[in-house]
């Protein structure tokens, strides 16, 4: 070790403790994204190995754009982006205040609430494609009960299937955003609320002014972690409706894994990837500014 | 026998071990029972078993995944018929034409051989097949005096008739399976063939899906089944949903393959044991009764690293007597001729004496290299024109056909 001492010895080290890390970054993410990058330019289509694989540019990008399914696909993620998140993040926050809370059982029902986050995704999809059969399942019965001939086939309606998979994942994961919230809730200091309570502020004035900017942080993290996650939603989609009906809820990544693995477009499949993955570095990018500047900035004043 | 997984490292290398990728039957043992049988018949041969899953979709990913990435742990492989151009022309599937015996090909069922072949060659030996039928309610229709339809037309009627004579909201009149995957297209192409349209031009001559008798086909889905003849939750039906509504007598008509058959006469598991009817499915006036053809043949690896022992496996399971004892332990079809006059299996399932009609009338799903994407823009296409009442179909159909005309432009450029 005394061959390390000195700032250039301990700069190696700190190089040579870091090394094995972003190895494994540059192989397992790094590389991946490269590599999808490097096909996207490529027109590579597997059942016709007699086209090569030509370097075709932006062509898979500019087909990407012009194409009425892409686009189309483009706007139901976003439509699924947009309303889960929204509604994940504010259903987890009710949901984290009300378990702020003290009461008798609080244990046990923090414990419930975190059971359909922890069930398989594909084992939620399957349950709520019963739920929602159009014959037997446990909708009609709520909705309609015994009148039969109302019954709806919601997995099978263009208008409904959307709002049957943003429910299934609101369901699914308002437990997650609750979870992150109630952490930040958690961290606040309860004599504030006692000190903000002596100075005469309602249940609602400590809210807007003491819980929601202290709880701030942890709510854009939510807000961070839904939205990435919703726009890379597959498995839901996959179990419950294979994109239809009539491509209803056909997301990019299910359109994009389509592409690639089931008709062998390699690279315009890698094109679709490439735009999810823009997609979501531009929205992280853009909630870390306004978000997180501002934090900084509150932080620090 | 030593119990070989998948999986595990070195045995790839094993020369004398077969690795065979197979999807799964309802019956799990019997895979294994037929390899142990194989490895009695040939020593010192092995067969390692990777059973996939039960969705030929999720397996065509699985076993393409394996073979473009030019895996030699796979020698032989399971095929959905509509497979062969596509694993031809990617390179992945050797011809077996050479190792076959002479006359052997014409053993076999001709819709299956077809299937099996690509510009002239062998890809796949034929290993069972079904077919889409017409399974009705023989009680309720004698009932009313009624034969089994010949058109579509007449069977709308029939439902219309039988409906309003039971005057039970549970009973529904036909389910098929319109959900939109693979079976849609089977389904809607059985529709589109009984019209005399065909989707698909000859030698990736372009779409025809916005010729008449193609539309006529498709609207007639939309307009007079749809929401009619058939509650409109078909549109998320595949077959467990639509054999499960029919077992449990809540359908007067169903499409549905063979293996429906046993299902809906078993008491344990159906409502409607004996009562139920089988056969060809409708037309249209002036077109012919077309079922779609379904079933599973036996591929060789091109990556194989020992393709003449695993050429061997492919052989003993089309033989006759692997055949029969599918028919005898799982009830499906067989794809070799003579077993439709075994005594044994007739025997076991009188009902085969009925198939060969059936499966005269069997086609070929469009045949192209491109197949998976052709299908998926067949996909979204029906279930675009058939789940909205006031689709355009010629614009949706004109769309269609350019999407499946630039796909085809592909394969010329080639």
């Amino acid at each position: 070790m005394a061959a390390l001492a000195g700032p250039r010895g301990e700069r190696l080290l700190a190089w040579g403790l870091l090394l094995p890390c972003l190895a494994v970054v540059c192989a397992f993410a790094f590389w991946p994204i490269v590599y999808s990058v490097v096909l996207s330019l490529h027109r590579i289509v597997l059942s016709l190995p007699g086209l090569g694989a030509p370097f075709v540019g932006l062509e898979n990008y500019a087909r990407l754009l012009s194409e009425p399914g892409a686009r189309h696909s483009a706007g139901i993620t976003l439509a699924f982006v947009g309303a889960s998140t929204l509604l994940e993040v504010s259903l987890g926050t009710l949901m984290a205040l009300a378990l702020d809370k003290s009461f008798r059982g609080r244990g046990l029902v923090r414990a419930a609430v975190l059971v359909p986050w922890a069930i398989p995704t594909v084992v939620a999809s399957q349950m709520w494609r019963f739920i929602l059969n159009d014959r037997y399942g446990l909708m009609n019965w709520l909705v309609f009960g015994g009148d039969v001939g109302s019954y709806q086939a919601w997995l099978a309606s263009p208008g409904w299937a959307l709002g049957a998979v943003i429910l299934a994942d609101v369901w699914k994961t308002s437990a997650f955003a609750a979870l992150i919230v109630l952490a930040g809730l958690q961290t606040i200091p309860r004599d504030l609320y006692e000190a903000a309570a002596l100075d005469g502020a309602g249940p609602w004035q400590r809210f807007r002014h003491l819980t929601l900017p202290l709880v701030l942080p942890a709510l854009a993290v939510a807000l961070v972690f839904r939205t990435m996650d919703a726009f890379r939603v597959f498995d839901l989609v996959y179990v419950m409706t294979q994109g239809g009906p009539a491509n209803a809820t056909n997301v990019l990544q299910f359109y994009g894994y389509k592409k690639m693995f089931a008709e062998g477009f390699m690279g315009y499949g890698s094109a679709v990837s490439v735009l999810v993955f823009v997609m979501v570095l531009a929205v992280s990018l853009i909630y870390l500014k306004l978000v997180g500047r501002r934090l900084l900035r509150g932080e620090t004043a | 026998m030593a119990l070989v997984l998948p999986g595990c490292g070195g045995e790839a290398q094993d020369p004398n071990t077969i690795r065979l990728v197979a999807w799964k039957f309802n019956n799990p043992g019997l895979w294994r029972r037929l390899a142990d049988q194989f490895e009695q018949l040939h020593p010192p041969l092995k067969v390692a078993l990777e059973i996939a899953p039960h969705s030929s979709t999720a397996y065509h990913d699985l076993l393409t995944q394996k073979l473009k990435n030019r895996s030699s742990e796979v020698d032989v492989f399971l095929m959905d018929v509509v497979w062969p151009p596509e694993f031809a022309s990617a390179g992945w599937a050797l011809p077996l034409d050479q190792m076959l015996p002479p006359g052997e090909k014409e053993r076999f069922l001709p819709a299956a051989v077809e299937a099996s072949s690509w510009h002239g060659r062998l890809y796949g030996a034929p290993l069972y097949v079904s077919a889409g039928a017409l399974y009705y309610r023989q009680d309720l229709l004698e009932h009313l005096r009624l034969k089994p339809p010949k058109t579509w037309p007449q069977l709308v009627s029939q439902v219309k008739m039988t409906l309003a004579h039971q005057g039970n909201q549970d009973l529904a009149g036909y389910v098929g399976q319109f959900k939109q995957y693979e079976g849609l297209v089977c389904n809607m192409m059985e529709f589109v063939w009984s019209a005399g349209g065909r989707a698909l031009l000859p030698g990736d001559a372009g779409g025809a899906l916005s010729k008449p008798r193609d539309l006529k086909a498709v609207r007639f889905v939309r307009d007079s089944l749809i929401d009619n003849a058939a509650p409109r939750g078909v549109l998320s039906y595949q077959e467990p949903e639509s054999l499960e509504v029919f077992a449990q007598g809540g359908a007067l008509f169903m499409r549905n393959w063979f293996y429906a058959w046993p299902i809906l006469n078993d008491p344990a598991r159906s409502k409607v044991a004996g009562k139920v009817g089988l056969a060809p499915l409708p037309r249209f006036s002036g077109g012919e009764s077309a079922s779609c053809l379904g079933g599973w043949l036996v591929g060789l690896s091109a990556f194989s690293t020992k393709p003449e022992k695993a050429f061997k496996l492919i052989k003993f399971l089309a033989s006759e007597q692997v055949q029969r004892r599918l028919v005898l332990e799982e009830g499906l079809a067989p794809a070799r001729r003579a077993l439709y006059d075994d005594p044994w299996v007739l025997k076991a399932h009188p009902h085969f004496k009925k198939l060969p009609p059936l499966l005269a009338t069997a086609r070929s799903r469009p045949r192209t290299p491109l197949y998976p994407a052709v299908s998926q823009g067949l996909q979204v296409y029906f279930h675009r024109a058939i789940s909205d009442e006031d689709s355009d179909l010629p614009i949706l159909a004109d769309t269609a056909d350019i999407e499946i005309n630039r796909l085809l432009g592909l394969i010329k450029e080639e």
